[in-house]
């Protein structure tokens, strides 16, 4: 399927930040029908690399070459006339338009008046186009309305209905399940077989193994290598990465497990969680399980106060709590580590500093401000997290998305609780850095903390868990002991077939 | 990097505020060396010492993502009723905390309007000002209250014989509104939530009370503003501030806090009020039209947001 000529090429382009040399000459070509998958550790320049593809940042130096053309620099209007769609982890659709509105956005059909657009025969091609592509979507129905992993979908569906040559995608299937990373690959094969030439970045090694066809290696912004798939194994690349060998499948260490100390019962929220209960001894990690929308995240939410649930109660060491709000919660010694980021967790326009401490010293017993203890604590945990930051005042937006991560965690790892509850607690954190978080985990249960871990990602939930709660449709419809239960076997808990 | 800490001052927008300030000192200074008398340094600390008090509370307003519009009618209101009540005999020390007190009754409205309906202050803000400005003219039937030489003291007096009363009071504001932002667990509660209020409600702060808080602190802050403004102008009407909080607004924002919250502080404020009134007695040493200052503050104020878009750009776009 590959011819010769490259549709899309980076020679020596480099990015430098304050003195840190973030990208150091890094090179590539890309193919039509090509896959070229990106990996390295957090931090190693992947998603500077594609915003220079996308135009977002300027290289310093550098060529990028397109069609034939070639260019020092690229705005995201240049790039986007070139045929480089770029999708990011934040959605960029409009969530009051229908889907099919979204996808001739900016080249409306129109009818037979001037200015007004023609909806039937927009609603008509937009089912052709997904068709084709065999999305499963309505394209009546609103964005807003929209799973995650739909709008995805439909930003790509968007993305091919506008001609691009190159997709570029960084981290897609970071907050997708099981079921819907599936059928993502599915579409990007597909997408491939049209003759498209996709980047595709994700810390999930088997799926670059799956569909790349050669994978560029980045350490600390320098390009180790640019292989093709066939030539080398997932132990090389991890290898390379990181330095050191790692294993993709953890191993866990075992520690003692106590007596109960977490009674959740009959906890009901609205439609999303419908009378679960279960219990959680001292020690133990209790994972759960369940397709994205199966209310996981929203039983964690009403455990933790963050919606107010509307029956239920939650009981530590024998004692009932009375939670109304989050505050209530991490008073009663319960941490919640939520998923989405951005929109819960990150104080974008504040230090990294100030991000790590925040809960410590909301919770400290003294109005002021202890600069040099919060200075130490945010530092301890810059150590113990690797979290790679020149400084403690460096702006936390600026750190790479892993880092972020490990931040928000290190928040929470501060706090001394009973409870911590963790949803996708590895969320775009590289091979390397999970085993580490992994290890903290683990270390938390030693000390006699009950663990929650909500999980999307099958390795985790099954290298991690004591038990395997899974939850269908709001409901907690099994508890699983974690004894030689299958990745498969869970899908099918999962559905329910 | 050697130089890192250099490097970050230079660009810092209070930096550039300094040159500024020195520069415009120095050409009108050359151009009129009335400018640089003692009696006309006095005179700019004097006048903005009322707009520093105001824009310490814009300040602790706009980095907790808040807006409150209806300072200049709170003041107009607040002043009036003190005028009304000093005419009627009722003694200063019953007068001054009455006046402070409504203003924060005001202001707290404007707050628990915003918290109660999920509103943006900005638009609670904007309804309650023709609120408090409608009472204010029925109070006063639209007159002006005049009470010259009946509380003149706090306006007129000079420490040493030389430093205004009024210009100590304001750099006490400052540095209270300095202590609580950058020393105080609450002032890191008003950064939080300008900015990510959810993160915040999750890291357990509550969110609510401390809003309601700020709008409290803000009231008093404005509360104070208008007791000064009394003293000095000796007279009170219904628009008695009015413009004010755009002013100050204004000069938070020149001051490098960006409107969005989560970000700056009163160092900046302070230049920028310090910008403000220079511009406008600068204009008025150079002999300019009266019309000429309105316009060159609305000037101010967009290239003030100007350049911090465009500093922002480098950074924002990597995000
Ligand atoms: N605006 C910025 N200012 C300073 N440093 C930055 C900025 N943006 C990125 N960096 C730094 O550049 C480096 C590379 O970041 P990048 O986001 O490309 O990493 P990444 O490979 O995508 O990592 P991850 O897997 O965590 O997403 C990081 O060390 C980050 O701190
Ligand atoms: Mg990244």
């Amino acid at each position: 399927m590959t011819n010769n000529e490259p549709i899309l090429s980076a020679k020596q382009v480099s990015k430098t930040y304050g003195g840190h040399c973030v990208l150091d000459k890094v090179s590539f070509e890309l193919h039509s029908g090509e896959v070229l998958c990106v990996v390295g550790e957090n931090g190693a320049g992947k998603s500077t690399l594609i915003k220079i593809l996308s135009g977002a940042i300027r290289p310093d130096s550098g060529i990028i070459g397109v069609h034939g053309g070639t260019y020092s620099a690229l705005n995201p209007r240049e790039s986007m006339q070139l045929g480089i769609a770029t999708i990011y982890q934040e959605v960029e659709l409009i969530d009051s338009l229908s889907v099919s509105d979204n996808i001739f956005l900016g080249n409306e059909t129109l009818g037979r008046f001037p200015l007004v657009i023609d909806a039937d025969s927009q609603n008509k091609k937009a089912r052709q186009i997904l068709d084709m592509l065999h999305i499963d979507i309505d394209e009546k129905m609103l964005v807003e309305d929209l799973s995650a992993a739909q709008k995805q979908n439909l930003q790509i569906v968007k993305a091919f209905h506008q001609e691009a040559r190159v997709l570029i995608m960084d981290e897609p299937t970071s907050s997708l399940g099981v079921e819907e990373t599936r059928s993502l690959m599915q579409l990007v094969h597909d997408l491939r077989g049209r003759g498209l030439g996709i980047i595709y970045i994700s810390h999930y090694l088997e799926e670059i193994f799956e569909i790349g066809d050669t994978i560029l290696i980045l350490k600390d912004g320098e390009q180790v290598g640019l292989y093709p798939r066939a030539d080398i194994d997932v132990n090389f690349v991890i290898h390379n990465m990181v330095g050191r060998d790692a294993s993709m499948f953890f191993v866990r260490e075992r520690v003692p497990i106590g007596a109960d100390q977490i009674q959740v019962e009959n906890i009901s929220w609205k439609d999303a969680v419908k009378d679960v209960s279960f219990n959680v001894r001292a020690g133990e990690v209790f994972g759960i399980g369940g397709l994205v929308g199966s209310g996981r995240s929203e039983l964690a939410a009403s455990i933790f106060g963050m919606v107010r649930k509307d029956a239920g109660t939650i009981r530590i060491s024998g004692q009932e709590l009375s939670i109304n709000n989050p505050k209530d919660a991490i008073k009663n010694k319960i941490c919640f580590i939520t998923e989405d980021r951005k929109k819960y967790a990150l104080f974008d326009s504040m230090d990294v500093q100030d991000n790590i401490v925040i809960i410590h010293t909301e919770f400290g017993k003294s109005p002021l401000l202890k600069q040099k203890k919060e200075n130490r604590l945010a530092k301890s945990m810059i150590d113990k997290l690797h979290i790679a930051v020149d400084n403690t005042e460096e702006s936390v937006i600026s750190l790479s998305g892993g880092n972020q991560q490990k931040a928000v965690l290190g928040r929470w790892l501060l706090n001394d609780a009973t409870l911590f509850i963790f949803d996708e607690p590895t969320k775009g954190v590289d091979i390397g850095a999970k085993e580490e978080i992994y290890k903290l985990i683990i270390e938390l249960a030693r000390k006699g903390k009950s663990i929650i871990m909500i999980s999307s990602d099958m390795p985790e939930l099954l290298s991690m868990s004591d038990r395997i709660g899974i939850m269908r449709e709001g409901r907690l419809i099994k508890i699983l002991d974690n004894q030689r239960i299958t990745e498969e076997d869970l899908i099918h808990d999962f559905i329910g077939i | 990097m050697k130089n890192g800490k250099l490097h970050k001052i230079l660009h810092t927008q209070w930096f550039t505020l300094l040159v500024v300030i020195i520069v415009i000192s120095v050409v009108t200074g050359m151009v009129n060396p009335r400018f640089f008398r003692l009696a006309n340094i006095i005179n700019i600390f004097e006048q903005i010492s009322t707009l520093g008090v105001v824009a310490s509370g814009a300040a602790i307003m706009i980095i907790s993502g808040n807006f409150d519009i209806s300072v200049g009618s709170i003041i107009g209101l607040s002043a009036s009723v003190m005028a009304m009540m000093i005419k009627a005999g009722v003694p200063i020390w019953v007068v001054v905390p009455c006046g402070i007190l409504i203003a924060i009754v005001c202001d707290a409205f404007v707050g628990f309007t915003s918290i109660v309906f999920h509103a943006p202050s900005f638009i609670t803000s904007l309804a309650s000002s023709s609120i408090f400005k409608g009472i204010a003219l029925a109070l006063t039937s639209a007159t002006l209250q005049t009470i010259f030489g009946k509380f003149s003291f706090l306006g007129s007096a000079r420490v040493f014989g030389v430093v205004p009363l009024m210009f100590i009071l304001g750099i006490i504001v400052y540095l209270v509104v300095y202590f609580i932002l950058k020393l105080t667990r609450f002032g890191r509660r008003v950064y939080a939530i300008g900015s990510n209020p959810q993160a915040a409600y999750l890291s357990g702060i509550n969110v609510k009370g401390s809003k309601m808080l700020f709008f409290i602190i803000n009231g008093t802050l404005v509360g104070i503003a208008a007791t000064m403004l009394l003293s000095r102008i000796g007279a009170a009407g219904a628009s008695t501030g009015a413009g004010i909080e755009m002013q100050a607004i204004g000069a938070v924002v020149i001051g490098g806090t960006p409107i969005s919250g989560g970000k700056g502080g009163i160092l900046g404020t302070f230049l920028g009020v310090l910008l403000m009134g220079l511009i406008s007695n600068s204009l008025n040493m150079l002999q300019a039209s009266p019309y000429l200052q309105e316009l060159a503050t609305g000037a101010l104020i967009i290239l003030a947001v100007a350049v911090s878009a465009l500093s922002n750009r480098n950074g924002k776009a990597s995000m």
